[in-house]
């Protein structure tokens, strides 16, 4: 019986090894073929919608999978789409909430079942697992990808600053200001222009603030989704193309530092509504609106609102709401300047982008490409979003039209796309409301994602460094100065960031550094080891 | 005495008999090994692998790409940087140990309470029972996340907060805490009790009927029943019970290390991943199991006093016995001196 049990146990530990030993990556994806991508389409009609169709695609039946955490009936039509004008492609889309993308997309990855085409939810868990490939040759034939928010190609978002492209944008989600004007009439405060500057805001959300003495209910200047300083990073300098004063090489927090102790300020100064779901704020917001539920948004007596795009017509814009809250009358704003001369034009301003890209293991990349831009940026993809969009009949698995389910913008400059977005958004609206919305809508096409989508190492280094010791809650306390952080938080986001430019790209990676890049990384990263 | 005599008394070593099987037993055996090969094969692919590999995992770094899983060798390093720079595996498992400690003890003392009840004659008690055991089948991962999320897991009669403030101004934050979120988690661990539950109240309708009845003759109240017949004779189930308790607990959807462990091997980080969970994992399981021996060692250790004393008669015994065999020994070699003196005396 020993024996036998001894007999198994070796066995057991042979056939793990041997299992372990299997798990070598084997050979990546051959992806070495002549890359075919001429750019030559044709049109196809369908629906009523002309269509360019890329003819320099397979003929082969073929199938293709599209994960995702975008809107999954949106996706599905899409897909439908995409079949009938490449009907020898069958795609497969499988959808996973964003929460838990990541944890499915690996157990997918792990299982050998990885999907051709995918959306990303941060960069770092893509690069470090190796899952994107390099489309720049698919991207530079394109002609659409000229035609995009112009800081696409000028701050190389998805290159991940390496003169290959792995990723491009997916949904795009302009971030606003949202000001509620009838609270402005009430207080008699003057109605801001579009192209205003930092300090006129700062200055509105001082001046909106009241106690109880207007009507019994205290007015602030400000509500928040997204804290002040992620905005202030992007909007105070032109030369920032990412967070914490990203300069597409190394980080610089003063920037940061300033607009977050400018918020903790204002904060600690009673401007800032309370907020729902946070534990300290519960009794303040339960002796201003009576229930630690309630919403600073329905209120009517917050002056601005940071909040995301999709707030807009997922709630405001409802006929609900509408009805219920007739008082209310929101306009966006875009996210102001600091530099005066700045505001003038169309600037940078932080947005909400997701990206993705064609896996690394994917045997037909060219039409994975053609699939992922017709899921985001594509044109030809918009075209039939707007379809969807337009009609309300299209709803969602709680019966709620897709216009009101986190609708992105489109990040395409094509004219004709955003004069039907446009129309779209905007039906019906007054004239003075419409132009509002388009005057909004110009001033977004400098777009600068946040960071953990856009910067190698920028999650590893939150992960490891900034949300470990908690900057955010330490300044809003009045504990520390954001100023006393500055200079260590920017040391280890250079350091991370070197490293991992280096881990994912450098000659033990994807070895697509040159030399001078190697050695520069290097240094960066011994300087602030 | 010569030589051989002296090699001749040495007792001669029984020599080995092989026996060879008979049919029938070949045939049992063979019978008895086939039913036990599916064991050997579940334990094998099921627990050996997954062991050696979980371990093997721990002390490598572990990308997973669409080409394969790549594998960099680190040594121990994967602990030591959990155990060394990671800022929130550490504080966690102290507040795991800690609210372990309390709220294993609190489920089965409330588990038995609940059971003893059940198991007196009263009307409707097959619906009591389902109402019990109810949260076992409803109380899964998501359901309860949801349920705590809407702050069902804790009693609203209970002042939490004002509980939680005595302990703190008592005792250091770092144990404070875990005390205070079994406070406003009451609910939710009261909801782990279900299968404790069962296995008390199968364990309560096992004993004897006549040992009650004996004790009552004797005079004996209730009270000294249940500590004198009911609780010793179910002390069996109640380490199963502890035991179960803190298997439960610690591979709960709820438990912080559990959430961390996977958060950690989904990590995008190149810190982190599989090797770096699989330690965490490893780690976690030396505490688990130094807190079930805990337990265990616990209530093994105290004996019930009818053991105590066969076990002292049969030390006493073993005593008397070699005493005895020493007493012999030692009457042997008087004789044999006594017949050396003789025989110089004759001489």
């Amino acid at each position: 019986m020993k024996k036998l049990l001894a007999l198994a146990l070796v066995l057991a530990m042979a056939f793990s090894l041997v299992a372990c030993s299997g798990d070598k990556a084997s050979e990546p994806a051959n992806t070495d073929t002549e890359v075919v991508a001429t750019g030559e389409t044709e049109e196809v009609v369908i629906n009523g919608i002309t269509y360019n169709k890329a003819t320099d695609m397979t003929q082969d039946k073929i199938t293709l999978t599209y994960f995702h955490f975008d809107q999954d009936e949106t996706v599905q039509y899409l897909a439908n789409r995409f079949m009938e004008i490449y009907p020898n492609i069958k795609v497969i889309t499988e959808y996973e909430p964003v929460g838990s993308a990541n944890d499915t997309l690996l157990t997918l990855v792990a299982a050998g079942k990885t999907p051709d085409a995918i959306m990303i939810s941060d960069a770092d868990f893509a690069l470090n697992n190796f899952l994107l490939q390099d489309i720049s040759p698919y991207w530079n034939a394109d002609k659409e990808t000229q035609n995009l928010a112009d800081t696409v190609n000028a701050a190389g978002l998805g290159t991940f600053m390496t003169s290959k492209r792995y990723a491009v944008p997916v949904k795009f989600f302009p971030t606003m200001m949202c000001a509620d004007l009838s609270v402005f009439r009430t207080l008699n405060i003057d109605i801001p222009e579009q192209n205003w500057t930092w300090d006129e805001m700062i200055n509105i959300i001082k001046s909106a603030k009241r106690d109880g003495s207007v009507d019994g209910t205290a007015y602030y200047g400000l509500g928040y989704y997204n804290r002040l300083d992620s905005l202030y990073g992007i909007a105070s300098s032109q030369d920032i193309i990412g967070e914490f004063g990203f300069n597409g090489q190394t980080f610089n927090l003063g920037m940061w530092a300033v607009g977050e102790q400018q918020f903790s300020d204002l904060k600690l100064g009673g401007y800032v509504a309370p907020q729902r779901g946070v534990v300290a704020e519960e009794d303040a917001l339960e002796d201003w609106l009576g229930d630690i539920d309630a919403w600073y948004g329905l209120s009517g007596h917050v002056a601005l609102m940071s909040e995301a795009y999709w707030t807009y017509q997922n709630l405001w814009n409802t006929e609900e709401i509408k009805t219920n809250y007739p008082n209310l009358d929101i306009v966006p704003y875009v996210i102001p300047a600091v530099s005066a001369e700045d505001a003038t034009k169309d600037h940078h301003a932080i947005a909400t982008i997701d990206f993705g890209g064609v896996t690394s293991s994917c045997q037909h990349p060219r039409e994975a490409y053609e699939l992922l831009k017709f899921m985001s940026f594509g044109v030809d993809g918009w075209k039939t979003r707007l379809e969807l969009y337009s009609d309300e009949n299209y709803v969602n698995a709680s019966g709620i039209a897709l216009k009101h389910d986190s609708m992105p913008a489109p990040i395409t400059k094509n004219q004709e796309i955003w004069d039907a977005y446009i129309k779209m958004y905007c039906e019906g609206m007054d004239e003075e409301h419409v132009q509002r919305w388009t005057n909004y809508f110009e001033s977004v096409m400098q777009p600068i994602p946040y960071g953990w989508v856009s910067i190698a190492g920028y999650w590893t280094y939150c992960d490891q460094y900034f949300n470990s010791i908690g900057i955010h809650e330490l300044v809003d306390k009045g504990t520390n100065k954001a100023a006393d952080f500055a200079d260590e938080a920017t040391r280890k986001a250079n350091y991370f960031h070197a490293a991992a430019m280096l881990d994912y790209f450098g000659p033990n990676g994807l070895n697509v550094l040159s030399a001078e890049e190697v050695a520069t990384y290097e240094q960066l990263k011994a300087d602030n080891s | 005495m010569t030589k051989k005599e002296t090699t001749q008394s040495k007792p001669k070593k029984e020599k080995k008999v092989h026996i060879r099987m008979g049919s029938l037993e070949r045939r049992e055996a063979l019978a008895g090994l086939t039913f036990m090969i599916p064991w050997f094969i579940g334990a094998a692919v099921f627990l050996a692998y997954p062991l050696i590999t979980s371990f093997w995992y721990a002390l490598n770094n572990i990308r997973i790409t669409p080409m394969g899983k790549t594998f960099r060798f680190l040594g121990y390093g994967n602990f030591t940087q959990i155990l060394l720079s990671d800022q929130q595996f550490l504080p966690d498992l102290v507040d795991y140990i800690i609210s372990t400690l309390i709220s294993v003890p609190v489920i089965v003392v409330f588990a038995l309470l609940i059971a003893m009840m059940l198991n007196q004659k009263i009307k409707l008690k097959g619906f009591f029972r389902l109402i019990f055991f109810l949260p076992v089948i409803i109380v899964s991962g998501p359901i309860l996340g949801m349920l705590n999320g809407q702050n069902a897991g804790s009693i609203s009669a209970l002042d939490t907060q004002a509980i939680t403030q005595a302990i703190s101004s008592v005792l250091p934050a770092i144990v404070a805490k875990p005390i205070g979120d079994v406070f406003s988690n009451m609910v939710t661990i009261l909801w782990y009790s279900g299968v404790q539950i069962l296995i008390f109240l199968s364990a309560l309708q096992k004993i004897n009927s006549s040992m009650y009845e004996a004790a009552r003759i004797d005079g004996a109240s209730d009270w000294e029943c249940f500590w004198k017949i009911t609780l010793p004779t179910i002390k069996p189930m109640i380490v199963l019970n502890l035991v179960y308790t803190t298997v439960f607990i610690s591979n709960n959807d709820q438990n912080a290390i559990i959430v961390l462990i996977k958060a950690a091997m989904f990590s995008g980080t190149s810190e982190k991943g599989y090797g770096y969970a699989a330690a965490m994992a490893w780690l976690y399981s030396l505490v688990v199991l130094l807190l079930v021996g805990l337990f265990a060692g616990v209530m093994l250790i105290r004996k019930d006093p009818y053991e105590q004393e066969v076990k002292k008669a049969k030390r006493d015994m073993k005593k008397e016995k070699r005493q005895l065999k020493r007493m012999r020994r030692r009457q042997a070699r008087n004789a044999k001196k006594y017949a050396k003196l003789e025989t110089k005396t004759v001489a």
